[in-house]
């Protein structure tokens, strides 16, 4: 039963990524995209790895997709989009990064396929990872505050020229 | 793969997802046959409060949004780490309390130095630029 | 509750999504006796029959896709917000033994769901290519995301106290006294949160009628309407059970079965979500983010900081 949902879950993943990949419009490959990632939570889940499970939802589907959906309201393209898009489906394009990442997949199948691995997952509690966490890993915490802190401001600084640009625009 | 006890348990919420999802087919199934189809002269236009609708809706926004945006992102992940420390709290003790009152701080810092930079308050912002220019 | 069990899910579904169509005509009757006014009264015993006309004159309406909008996102979108926000009942613990799942997560389950919703408002501005909808939509947007920073974080006092996810331990572990004594700045924080997440009056500004018609829902008609309406009624009852499971003990209380208690406590806040509509005005858009970054952030912050400390020391002593 388990299995089946792994492969259920799995197939869904893949599916939902290759179409997200094969659109045209920016916003229906997003909403594939989620789809893509509620399937790689509920493996997480299915692995034993509820809180990984959570986060994959919320930090991923419920706060990098939105940030993507901003931008493209944002941008707000309309068909303009679709176009530039529709170039990119151009063969010329994606064949040669394709083979390569195919090469890459071929190994990292060999590779898996040499491990002797444990069949047998065992659940993480969201405690552990919090003991670990602030435990051993400390300074790793800290250290992505300074980070994050780092990237709000670069992103304010971004947003504050755009703005002003907007600003003189506006009165130009 | 797993033991039994996870298996059962995901069980009532998959049937449950089912449910709501047929719950939705079906409102929207009986709405589309049996709903009116009338067809007039302004039936396909946009709605802008009964004035016809001018140029197109891809008009400019103001980039405080996107701001917004990434401050969420970020925030957002600050909170997890947070989540992290809050279910562990008392097998952490006073070491755990520590790192989190340093990880709290260098986010108010954070908070701190965005309103300072006013992309926190916008509207003002907007107003001050434009008393400026006048 | 380890096996699928069919009846208690359709008890949910029917509960919640039949509470929240009662909830739209009880929401107009108790703003008319607070507003000094009737409020719909003609059909049937106390006007309870509106309900039934209402649902009648929504399912026969022009099932309407605008020809200039994006079809497939169009349609999905209000489905979205229903979904994600019945989805969390799921680990909503009605009573000790009613509940559907005991997720060891199920605190973070609730915030991941409805941090899905705000897809719903995002997709339905953007797909009805619309000025007042993308308009709505964007303020929507930002106004929920916002919020739901410290949404999450007002709860981890909480979490701490009672140092688990699942919300059936959390109950539990209100049996020596609820959290809202000691949680007191999170329990404002979370409403206030809350409201503005389910953007409902006051906060409902991405549908504010006198600036942006509708907001991201102008170009939706019948059922779909009817679908994002359903999904913020079923949002305020969501927030009703979370305030009651976490800040006031849940089943717990004496003299009466549990899930009386549950439904009492429930049905007490969602009177009060609706005197909030009745007596408050709605702040400027900009006061309101500006509220949430700079007042309602560094209170949860201080909120958690000044939890730890004191229980980290009472547990000491």
């Amino acid at each position: 039963m388990t299995l089946a949902l792994f492969y259920i879950a799995g197939a869904i993943a893949l599916a939902a990524t290759g179409i997200a990949l094969t659109r045209v419009n920016a916003i229906h490959a997003l909403i594939y995209l989620v789809v893509s990632l509620l399937a790689v939570a509920f493996i997480f889940f299915l692995l034993g790895a509820p809180f990984a499970a959570v986060l994959e939802i919320v930090i991923y589907a419920g706060a990098i997709m939105v940030l993507f959906v901003f931008v493209i309201m944002m941008l707000n393209l309309g068909n303009r989009g679709t176009v530039v898009e529709q170039e990119m489906m151009n063969p010329s394009v994606w064949i040669i990064p394709s083979l390569l990442c195919l090469i890459l997949l071929i190994e990292l199948s060999l590779s898996i396929a040499s491990l002797k691995s444990e069949t047998n997952p065992i659940v993480v509690s969201a405690k552990e990872i919090g003991i670990s966490l602030f435990g051993p890993y400390v300074l790793a915490v800290e250290i992505a505050s300074m980070l994050l802190l780092a990237g709000l401001v670069a992103a304010n600084h971004i947003g504050r020229r755009l703005s002003k640009m907007d600003q003189e625009k506006d009165e130009g | 793969m797993e033991n039994l006890a996870a298996e059962q348990s995901i069980l009532p919420v998959f049937v449950f997802f089912g449910a709501i999802l047929l719950l939705v087919a079906t409102m929207l199934g009986i709405a589309s046959v049996l709903g009116e189809r009338k067809q007039t002269k302004t039936t396909d236009l946009p709605y802008e409060s009964g004035i016809i609708a001018v140029g197109s809706s891809q008009v400019r926004l103001s980039v405080d949004f996107f701001l917004i945006a990434i401050f969420f992102v970020i925030f957002d992940l600050e909170t997890v780490f947070i989540f992290a420390w809050a279910i562990a709290f008392f097998e952490l003790g006073w070491h755990g309390y520590l790192a989190v009152v340093v990880f709290i701080l260098i986010l108010t810092i954070a908070l701190i130095y965005e309103w300072k930079s006013g992309a926190l308050n916008w509207g003002v912002k907007s107003q001050t630029a434009r008393k400026e220019t006048s | 509750m380890s096996e699928a069990n069919l009846p208690f899910i359709g008890a949910i579904l029917l509960t919640v999504v039949g509470g929240a169509a009662v909830l739209t005509w009880f929401e107009r009757r108790l703003l008319g006796i607070w507003q000094d006014r009737y409020g719909p009264n003609r059909l049937g015993p106390f006007g309870i029959l509106q309900v039934a006309a209402d649902m009648l004159k929504l399912l026969t309406k022009h099932d309407w896709i605008p020809p200039f909008a994006d079809r497939f996102v169009f349609v999905i979108a209000p489905t979205a917000i229903v979904i994600s926000m019945l989805m969390a009942f799921a680990v909503v613990p009605f009573g000790p033994d009613h509940y559907l799942i005991d997720m060891n997560v199920g605190l973070l389950f609730f915030l991941a769901m409805s941090s899905l919703a705000v897809y719903s408002v995002m997709l339905g501005g953007l797909a009805s290519n619309n000025k007042y909808a993308l308009l709505g939509g964007l303020r929507a947007a930002a106004q929920m995301v916002s919020y739901e920073v410290f949404m999450g974080l007002s709860l981890m006092g909480v979490v701490m106290l009672s140092g688990s996810f699942s919300l059936v331990d959390i109950v539990e572990a209100q049996q020596d006294g609820w959290y809202f004594i000691p949680q007191f700045l999170g329990l404002y924080v979370f409403i206030i949160a809350g409201i503005a997440e389910s953007h409902r009056l006051p906060f409902d500004l991405p549908e504010a009628e006198h600036e942006l018609t509708a907001g991201f829902h102008t170009e939706y008609g019948g059922m779909k309407f009817t679908m994002f309406m359903l999904g913020e009624y079923c949002g305020l009852i969501l927030l009703s059970c979370m305030i009651t499971t976490l800040f006031f003990g849940g089943w717990l209380g004496p003299f009466f079965p549990p899930l009386v208690w549950f439904a009492l406590k429930t049905f007490g806040f969602v009177c009060f979500f609706i005197l909030l509509r009745a007596a408050i005005p709605r702040p400027r858009y900009d006061q309101l983010m500006a509220l949430g970054w700079t007042v309602m952030l560094p209170i949860t912050l201080i909120n958690l900081v000044a939890t730890g400390a004191i229980a980290l020391w009472m547990n000491q002593a």
